[in-house]
């Protein structure tokens, strides 16, 4: 996102969603949808919480052995011909690859979905380097064509209509009357990519796994951009989190039991492709040269950090579809790269806790994400400690932390705390009507504006307490 | 044999704005045989301290909490976010401190009203204040902390001449969440207004929440649209045992 | 740019201030993971009927048409048949050491060109003609090495005379298998991994497939043939391949 929108108070973009008609249809049909089919997929699929217990232990037994798993999935990289860069930052992450794309000469790169590389922002540095990126996932595809951002994990271009595509096409590829048609779009995108990833000379892709033992790297698609990207261009770059390792291929298989499932309900995606490198040299097909370009940008310092548990995540966006708050703004309110509850996480990963003074309070902590979530990241409780580093760091407003305080301090007096109640009903008097609170004054406005409030009951029950003590006597 | 005793912890909430539940929850135990006890001095469990993050406050909060019902057998609590608080997050937040022993105690023997009722008196069947059509939405802390879906349900179903509708979309959050209420009011309204629909979707005369701040939300809204539908806690539809 | 010694010892730091959230271990792994495997394809041949019935279930949930043969003498005739439906007279396919039989004169007999991929690495001006080639024939003709039946999946290795491109390029894929490639569960698949990784292999891919290609993204309606095939059809031949 750029500069400009985040300018924009969270609070005022969500605003801007909210009154977005079409985007409350698009998240809501796209959403129930995606809970709908993720539950009819674990519904007949009883082995699942078993495997989803599973996925989190292999995560967390990788993590307290990274170092050891990460030299082996290098070690066997490198055996197998292909080269790993290590970029700590999203600025070397790019400088690796405008150096691998200079060195081979690459002038145009076709790029399978990868949010890795949104987050690094490579479009941008490719295009400025006279590197022509092309997005083929057809959700990235039509963003690209927007000049926007994604707005949901997995399905990019949510909250775009079938009319809205259509006049893209026709605007940005020159096709006059291009029909809302959701068959002839998807025909159209095949035709013009194909050609694309015939004449690209780099893959670009990020990877869902990558396997220590055997030095594989794991793609999950639906669409085929995957094998395209990786089989057509002379070069394949694939970029990584460092967190994506697992140890073995039976590992693979635990994940892959549950990925699909929780993004889509689907058993498996359409295609899993498993990579090992370039071709062997008696490969018809195949990139001559494979890299595999390892990323930190912030997630070697969480290992050790409050939000550890979020370097499990698969990306899969359940959390997102089951998210209420999601569910009401959408992606691109979130303003960063990651939007929905594990974004929040995320975006404070990457960007420090000065970034989500805001975004850590977007959650009414339900934990429907934590629930959705296959490998059972406790977002909720991360979203609190986040809180209380933004409250500890000073982040939050002075005032806010004057109010909480105060609040604490008169829990500690319970005969003051007492007071308050007779002290609310003789303030609320020119407020409450008909038996509830209509209109408040000053920041409490931000209730009543919408919902009635109760009043402080004429007899609270502690002061009932004691006629209720001599009635149960009687 | 003696009498069953416990402790009853009314939440802020329940104590300024729904007196009523905690007498209609007092005089239900006590017809149920349970000598009610009201440690005063009670203001807060400190939920909302600890879900904005002021967690040094919510300690001192808590260990006040773990002294004063440090005695009752059992603490029963009208709100699934507070009773949630109490089991879940106090033995955390004291666990460095002397008080550490006491709060897991107090965790164990500490029961939202339903659970009270039906898992720990074996209670289910009761006669009921209201009859006709009622929905119920499950708050989000009772459901997914303590995992409690099914004994507000056996009571309702139970109550005589009161029909349980399902109301879809029971499990999702009406939008309260505490603070973010009032920090992110757009957002926690729209949510609201989706519940809201749900729940005159049921056509059922009220809708039965066991949480203080899922029923200030869901009764805010329908009352400002003039709604017939009343948000009511589950203690108010009961009478006494059947 | 960093390092590889620089990430580790900032990991090794971060790992050495820090307790375990929980104790974990990654998952046990057979021992001897090719014996393994050659026990469960032995066992799931013997009930093949089984395994088949349950592959077809979720191949068809999936968009996959499977046709069943006696014998692989078979295979061309339903290739012939599938291209006349299509319009097509050209199919790309795997070379015969790799299907397991050579389908060409049986195509051939169809009145279809057969474009075989060769066993030995051509020329670089070949390798761009057959390139060509492939992006513009029709069908694609594989085999299989392993058959999902818990998902529909087929999965194909790459390799010499079994390129890649033959069941991604053409608008339908057309894979031939017998009894001897069904697996049933990830599970096993999972075994089948470790088994086939235990030995150099063939190529540097692994593609599990499972239907045709497909995308949800404009309004999350479903249409198929985004990038790879429009149609997958698995031709399962009841009497073993090469038997």
């Amino acid at each position: 996102m750029s500069e400009p929108e985040l300018a924009t108070p969270f609070r005022a973009r969500a605003g801007e969603a909210l009154h977005d008609g079409f985007l409350q249809q698009a998240l809501t049909i796209a959403t129930t949808k995606f809970i709908d089919l993720r539950r009819e997929a674990f519904g007949e699929f009883p082995e699942g919480e078993a495997l989803r217990d599973r996925a989190r232990a292999i995560k967390e037994a990788t993590l307290q052995r990274l170092d050891h798993y990460l030299e082996q999935l290098v070690d066997n990289v490198e055996r197998l011909g292909g080269t790993v860069h290590f970029a700590t930052t999203p600025e070397d992450a790019r400088r690796i690859i405008l150096d691998i794309a200079e060195r081979t000469g690459a002038r145009m790169a076709v790029k399978s979905k990868s949010m890795a590389t949104e987050e690094i922002h490579l479009n941008d540095a490719l295009e400025a380097a006279g590197v022509t990126p092309v997005e083929t996932d057809l959700g990235e595809y039509i963003i690209q064509l927007a000049h926007e951002r994604p707005s949901h994990i997995i399905a990019p271009a949510i909250h775009k209509t079938k009319g809205q595509v259509a006049d893209l096409f026709s605007r940005e590829l020159g096709r006059p009357d291009v029909p809302a048609d959701p068959e002839v779009l998807t025909a159209i995108a095949r035709a013009e990519l194909r050609e694309k990833f015939l004449q690209a000379d780099m893959g670009i892709t990020g990877a869902n796994f990558a396997v220590a033992d055997t030095g594989t790297v794991v793609l999950v698609t639906n669409e085929g951009n995957g094998r395209m990207v990786t089989t057509l261009p002379r070069v394949h770059v694939a970029v990584m989190g460092v967190e994506k390792v697992v140890p073995s291929m039976t590992d693979l298989a635990v994940f892959l039991a549950i990925l699909a499932k929780s993004a889509t309900g689907q058993k498996l995606s359409v295609y899993t492709t498993l990579v090992r490198g370039p071709r062997k040299p008696t490969e018809l097909e195949g990139p001559d040269e494979f890299h595999l370009v390892l990323l930190d940008n912030g997630r070697i310092d969480q290992i050790g950090g409050t939000l550890r548990e979020a370097l499990s995540c698969l990306r899969c966006g359940a959390c997102l579809n089951v998210c209420p708050v999601y569910r009401s703004i959408g992606g691109h309110a979130y303003g960063y790269t990651y939007p929905g509850p594990i974004g929040i996480l995320l975006t404070a990963m990457l960007n420090g806790p000065g970034s989500v003074k805001d975004l850590a309070h977007a959650s009414s902590l339900c934990g429907a994400c934590a629930d959705a979530c296959p490998v059972r990241i406790d977002i909720p409780r991360m979203l609190i400690e986040l809180r209380k580093e933004v409250d500890e760091k000073r982040i939050a407003p002075w005032t806010e932390r004057m109010v909480f305080r105060a609040f604490a301090w008169l829990l500690g007096r319970p005969a003051l705390f007492r007071l308050t109640a007779p002290i609310a009903r003789l303030m609320q008097r020119p407020f409450a009507r008909g038996g509830r609170i209509t209109r408040l004054p000053l920041f409490f406005g931000e209730w009543t504006r919408t919902r009635d409030l109760p009043p402080v009951a004429a007899r609270t029950f502690s002061e009932r307490w004691d006629d209720l003590a001599r009635e149960g006597r009687r | 044999m003696a009498r069953t005793r416990a402790a009853l912890m009314i939440t802020c909430l329940g104590d300024m704005l729904y007196p009523e539940v905690g007498v209609a929850i007092v005089r239900l135990l006590r017809k149920l045989d349970v000598d009610v006890e009201f440690p005063k001095g009670q203001t807060c469990c400190g939920l909302p301290l600890f879900n904005s993050g002021y967690h040094t406050e919510a300690r001192a909060v808590a260990g006040r909490l773990v002294e004063l019902f440090a005695e009752a057998p059992y603490v029963v609590v009208p709100s699934g976010s507070c009773a949630w608080m109490v089991k879940h997050e106090l033995p955390g937040l004291l666990k460095d401190t002397p008080l550490a022993e006491r709060a897991q105690a107090l965790a164990a023997k500490t029961y939202e009203l339903s659970q009270f009722l039906v898992r720990v008196l074996g209670k289910r069947r009761f006669t009921s204040r209201v009859h006709g059509r009622v929905t119920y939405h499950d708050s989000c802390h009772l459901l997914r902390g303590l995992h409690e879906s099914a004994s507000p349900r056996e009571i309702l179903r139970n109550l005589e001449g009161v029909e349980l509708v399902e109301l879809p979309g029971h499990d999702e959050c009406c939008g309260f969440g505490g603070s973010f209420s009032v920090r992110l009011p757009e957002v926690s309204s729209a949510i609201l207004e989706k519940k809201l629909v749900n729940v005159e979707a049921t056509g059922a005369a009220c809708v039965v929440a066991c949480d203080a701040g899922c029923l200030m939300q869901m009764s805010g809204g329908l009352t400002r649209r003039s709604s017939p539908v009343r948000a009511m806690h589950l203690a108010e539809l009961i009478e006494g045992a059947s | 740019m960093s390092s590889r010694a620089e990430f580790l010892t900032r990991i090794r730091g971060q790992l050495a201030k820090t307790p375990a959230l929980f104790t974990a271990a990654p998952s046990l792994r057979p021992a001897r993971p090719r014996e393994v495997a050659d026990t469960i394809r032995r066992e799931l041949a013997e009930r093949w009927q089984e395994s088949l019935t349950r592959f077809q279930r979720e191949f068809e949930r999936v968009g996959g048409v499977l046709h069943h043969v006696a014998d692989v003498q078979d295979v061309p005739a339903v290739v012939g048949r599938l291209a006349r439906e299509r319009g097509a007279s050209s199919v790309v396919a795997w070379h015969p050491s790799a299907l397991g039989f050579d389908p060409t004169p049986g195509l051939a007999a169809e009145q279809l060109t057969v474009h075989g991929m060769p066993d030995v690495l051509p020329d670089a001006e070949r390798r761009r003609a057959l390139r060509e080639t492939i992006a513009t024939t029709p069908l694609g003709l594989t085999g299989v090495d392993a058959a999902l039946a818990e998902t529909g999946t087929m999965i194909l290795r790459s390799g010499p005379g079994r390129p890649r491109s033959t069941s991604l390029l053409p608008a339908t894929h057309v894979a031939v298998f017998d009894r001897h490639a069904l697996v049933e569960s990830l599970a096993q698949v999972g075994v089948l991994l470790e088994a086939w990784h235990t030995e150099e292999a063939p190529g540097a891919v692994i593609n599990f497939i499972t239907g045709p290609s497909r995308t949800a993204d404009i309004e999350l309606t479903l249409t198929r043939g985004v990038h790879g095939p429009k149609e997958v059809h698995a031709i399962f031949v009841e009497r073993p391949i090469g038997e």
